[in-house]
């Protein structure tokens, strides 16, 4: 391969690490031996580089755009002005990063993580023109700035009915639940399916590993076999749920609700998982939440509109429904912790804590607005186990596998 | 066989595999490479067959090792025959040999349970070694295979170092049960085998269902095409429309029509509640389906 394709290969791979997608020095070198092997003949070369440097779907529509900007602009025949520009910075042999954005990148932002969920926030915002997010596939195509037909069928069967699903449900699990709009929420239904699949196998799997518990006989005696007889390695018993009662409540009032509901169906969705679940929801009271054809039904009713307060449903808790409370228990608190200024009671919080197994905070709200204005957080954030961000599905799932 | 573009796309049509430009390349470049190569998709969008279609073209065997849950090195790699073992004891114990002969036939080749992986290693010439539903086995076992694929050796301590031959063409497919880890979707290469465009399925369905009227095959092709988009829980797979594809030719269907399609409608869509909310569609998706 000569060196000034090298080194605009390179530059590719710099500009898809600076929107985000994860590649290595060795996938690096693959995509140069793939292109080497497949030829510079635009289908097999974009495919070549497909293969060996987007190794997850949802990246994939990304990196069609940037290839057609990037490759689109390198190839044109007459030198316009955006050519020179990189022609010169070739020549310079200067940092590739260095000007000419050719997207807008989050460039911001301090860490890659948080730019790619930035960039995966952006692409499920319903106003933007963004072809991933809103139109089906097939009518992608007409907006994208192209020029030949031939080019447009290439496209169309690069990102396909599954493929847009697949980017989009990304989208979804890294989106805020603060942006959400409602075709958002009923995305993340579907992405719930997964996410409760996923989760069983996760505590599945660390219920299977604690090396305790009874011992297997048969399957020890099995195993005995293979090591001539002897008793080397002891097997037990898949050990039954553990003994733990868990115990939600989930602020329901406008500002989480979102995250709110999906906790609740998402723990619902493993509750075989465990000994015993009970899941209340409040705003201003406390009530009993339960789904039917996957649509939260609480008892009694809440009023939507009341004003949040916390305290009170902490003496609701303590006073009326102690029996709920014991050394098996773990509480986990879905909320912002804003009380509108009314009394926080975290005492009691301190209180309901010493009496279960450990209290566990799931905060909606972006990490800089808590204690900010009306928000008693930090004052019940002394008195659990751990208070834990959960801005995003993603983040959610992760807190709740901490918590249990 | 010589590994270039023309001659995969070419093995690709006489095995009768309808493939794009994507899925050409990126099995050229597993084999030309010789580099693993990790297919995703949706159930039934056809990733398995790609292996077999590879092997088919290479003229050489597949060796198959089905994932799942709690799968471990005795059943993925070897296992000594323990029964098989203790029968020769049994038989050699009147002889009064020592324990050096005994124990030099007790672990010899002969006492040695092959498991697909090191059948795949023994092979006397390239195979295609076809790791399907990687997703559904434990994460313990993807770091050992890890090593396995990076220099395709196994250590058996009673035999020694047993190194393959001919390295084998790897494929692996995964559903995304749960998420691959980072260091085997780095060492792969990596193909999303999506649904079919209508004019791909249209000759799926021609080379797989040749008595089926070629209008029909069309009508057919874009009918499942739009239940795909309906947003449904399970959209119907190309196994499945081919499948239903069948069912129309032995009902003698002649011109999709709202009657037989619901009679059918079963065959494509395995969900009540898909079945409940496709099944007053039917006419208006019919009518998209025929050709302008």
């Amino acid at each position: 391969m000569t060196t000034p394709m090298r080194e605009q290969l390179l530059r590719f791979v710099d500009e898809l690490r600076g929107e985000g997608v994860r590649i290595s020095v060795a996938e690096t070198l693959d995509a140069m031996r793939a292109v080497a092997a497949a030829g510079f003949e635009r289908g097999p070369m974009r495919e070549a580089l497909a293969a060996s440097l987007i190794k997850d779907e949802a990246d994939r529509p990304l990196f069609d755009r940037a290839y057609a900007q990037f490759f689109g602009r390198a190839h044109a025949a007459e030198p316009r002005q955006s050519d020179s520009h990189s022609g010169a910075r070739a020549a310079r042999g200067g940092p590739p990063n260095s000007g000419a954005g050719v997207m807008p990148r989050p460039r911001e932002e301090p860490e890659e993580s948080i730019a790619k969920a930035a960039r995966k926030a952006k692409i499920q915002k319903p106003g933007q023109s963004d072809q991933v997010r809103i139109k089906p596939a097939g009518e992608a195509d007409r907006d994208f700035s192209d020029e030949a037909g031939e080019k447009n069928s290439e496209r169309r069967e690069a990102v396909g009915t599954e493929a847009t699903r697949q980017a989009r449900l990304a989208a979804i699990e890294r989106a805020p639940f603060e942006h959400y709009s409602a075709l958002d929420y009923e995305m993340a239904h579907d992405l719930l399916a997964i996410l409760i699949r996923r989760f069983r196998v996760r505590l599945g799997r660390r219920l299977k590993i604690t090396g305790r518990g009874r011992v297997d006989f048969r399957r020890t005696i099995r195993a005995a076999t293979q090591r001539g007889g002897t008793l080397v390695d002891l097997r037990f018993r898949a050990r039954r749920p553990r003994h733990i009662d868990v115990l939600i409540l989930a602020d329901v009032s406008g500002s989480v609700r979102y995250a709110a509901t999906l906790m609740l169906e998402l723990i619902a969705g493993v509750r075989e998982s465990f000994h015993r679940v009970r899941s209340f929801v409040y705003i201003d009271h406390l009530a009993e939440a339960g789904f039917e054809d996957g649509h939260l039904v609480m008892t009694p009713t809440l009023d939507p509109y009341a004003r949040s307060d916390f305290g009170r449903v902490l003496e609701e808790l303590w006073e009326r429904r102690s029996e709920l409370l014991g050394p098996a228990t773990l509480m986990i608190v879905l909320g912002d912790g804003r009380n509108n200024r009314r009394p926080a009671r975290a005492d009691l919080l301190g209180d309901i804590a010493h009496r279960c197994r450990a209290v566990y905070w799931l905060n909606p709200e972006p990490t800089e607005r808590w204690g900010a204005g009306d928000s008693a957080i930090n004052q019940y954030a002394r008195h659990v186990a751990a208070l834990i961000p959960s801005r995003t599905l993603h983040e959610l799932e992760h807190a709740l596998l901490e918590a249990v | 066989m010589q590994i270039t573009p023309e001659n995969v796309s070419e093995g690709l049509r006489d095995a009768g595999y309808i493939a794009n430009q994507r899925i050409e390349t990126a099995i050229f470049l597993a084999l030309a490479l010789d580099k693993p190569l990790l297919i995703e998709g949706p159930a039934g969008s056809g990733k398995t067959e790609v292996a077999k279609v590879v092997a088919a073209m290479l003229h050489t065997e597949l060796i198959r090792l089905q994932c799942y849950e709690g799968l471990d090195e005795a059943r993925a790699l070897y296992e000594w025959n323990y029964q098989k073992q203790l029968l020769r004891l049994q038989a050699d114990e009147y002889q009064g040999l020592r324990w050096e002969d005994v124990s030099e036939h007790l672990f010899s080749r002969d006492y040695l349970l092959e498991r697909p992986l090191l059948r795949a290693i023994l092979a006397p010439h390239r195979v295609v070694l076809l790791i399907d539903e990687v997703d559904k086995a434990d994460e313990e076992f993807e770091a050992f295979m890890l090593e396995l694929l990076s220099d395709f050796q196994v250590s058996i301590p009673e035999l020694g170092t047993i190194r393959a031959r001919e390295r084998p063409a790897v494929v692996l497919t995964s559903n995304r049960a749960r998420e691959l880890s980072e260091a085997l979707r780095r060492r792969c290469l990596h193909l999303f085998i999506d649904f079919p465009s209508i004019d791909q399925e249209r000759r799926i369905i021609e080379i797989k269902v040749p008595e089926l009227d070629t209008k029909l095959a069309e009508q057919a092709a874009r009918f499942v095409n739009a239940l795909r988009k309906a947003g449904l829980k399970k959209p119907p797979s190309i196994a499945e429309s081919l499948d239903w594809a069948r069912a129309l030719t032995r009902l003698g269907v002649r011109e999709l029509e709202a009657a037989s399609v619901r009679a059918t409608l079963g065959l494509l869509l395995k969900h009540e509640d898909d079945r409940v909310k496709i099944e007053s569609k039917v006419g208006a998706l019919i009518s998209h389906s025929h050709p302008r």
